[in-house]
């Protein structure tokens, strides 16, 4: 359905409100901190509006953000590799509360392990398991953004959600004494 | 997939990601705000200019052959009178902003020669010719081509004097 012109601003907040989260919790795997993937984010918005003239810029959908935050995290990746290069004898911290996660209401160490052990997956297992529980792209969707077949995300996403609960289970026995 | 799987999926989705900062927020609604801007710009300024040139080119194909089936072609002779075409008035002046590229003018003979008696005895020969002249010209702001071709049909009532 195409917006009308003057409701495009409002359209396009409405989708950014709604997707944002999304979003973010895709490009904070390939981002130092909250700031460095809200700015990847405001590139993605350019881009995403370049590619949305053609559909009247109607707010894209979902799976095509991703691919755009996707390549721009690779970029972005490639730029940071360099940085970080030259940075990494100056100075290194990170903020104990910046994470991509929002802590639950009622929030239990294992939730906390989780949101680590999530942290720590190799970027292929993070990279699926991402985009289906956050993301809440199907199988399909995230092949095509990742050029994959559906069985190989659906393979990873598998394997992510093993070596999580491999994790949790050893840290819970070695906690348990 | 297993119960203990499921499970685990099941915690996962219970933790929701973060959504934008106040600050973050404020600046993509800015960002969207000036696309906006920008676009309705953008599309004020293109849409006027196309109209601008197919009206032009329009009035100015109108005046070309007004022009040329009237005697004269360009640089030599200034058409004074408007075409009305529609309710709209074009005024022949619009061929300053082509510039003329090309020019062709041939004949074709539509069909055999008759002959035949007059009265008095002479033989003559009889036959319709259409001469066509084709005119490209460019619209000087846009580039864009533009081909006027005029037909014109004449009758050729000649003595025949070769058998």
């Amino acid at each position: 359905m195409a917006v009308g012109r003057t409701n495009l601003g409002k359209a396009w907040r409405e989708w950014l409100d709604e997707s944002a989260p999304r979003l973010l919790a895709y490009a904070r795997a390939r981002c130092n901190n909250a700031q460095e993937a809200e700015d990847l984010l405001q590139d993605a918005l350019i881009k995403l509006w370049g590619y949305q003239e053609e559909r009247g810029y109607r707010p894209p959908d979902l799976p095509l953000a991703f691919s755009v935050m996707r390549y721009l995290g690779l970029d972005h990746g490639r730029r940071k590799g360099r940085r970080e290069k030259r940075d990494q004898k100056i100075i290194q911290f990170q903020r104990g509360d910046d994470h991509w996660l929002d802590p639950a209401l009622e929030e239990t160490e294992e939730a906390e392990l989780l949101r680590k052990e999530v942290d720590d997956l190799p970027e292929k297992l993070r990279e699926v398991l991402t985009l289906k529980i956050w993301g809440g792209l199907t199988f399909a969707e995230i092949g095509k953004i990742l050029k994959i077949s559906h069985n190989t995300a659906a393979s990873r996403y598998r394997y992510a959600l093993e070596q999580l609960q491999k994790k949790l289970r050893h840290l819970q026995n070695i906690g348990n004494g | 997939m297993d119960n203990a799987l499921k499970n685990l999926e099941s915690k996962l989705e219970a933790m929701t990601p973060r959504g934008l900062s106040d600050e973050g927020r404020e600046s993509c609604h800015q960002l969207i705000d000036r696309l906006v801007g920008e676009s309705e710009l953008s599309t004020r300024g293109s849409s006027s200019r196309t109209v601008n040139w197919i009206g032009t080119a329009a009035a100015a194909a109108i005046a070309l052959s007004i022009g040329i089936s009237g005697g004269w072609y360009f640089g030599k002779n200034k058409a004074s009178s408007p075409a009305v075409v529609g309710d709209q008035i074009v005024e022949t002046g619009d061929v300053a902003a082509f510039e003329h590229l090309d020019h062709e003018a041939w004949v074709l003979t539509e069909e055999s020669p008759n002959v035949y008696v007059t009265k008095s005895g002479e033989i003559r020969e009889i036959s319709r010719e259409v001469e066509v002249t084709k005119d490209v010209v460019q619209h000087r702001e846009s580039g864009v081509v533009v081909t006027v071709e005029t037909t014109d049909h004449h009758v050729v009532d000649a003595p025949k004097s070769d058998f």
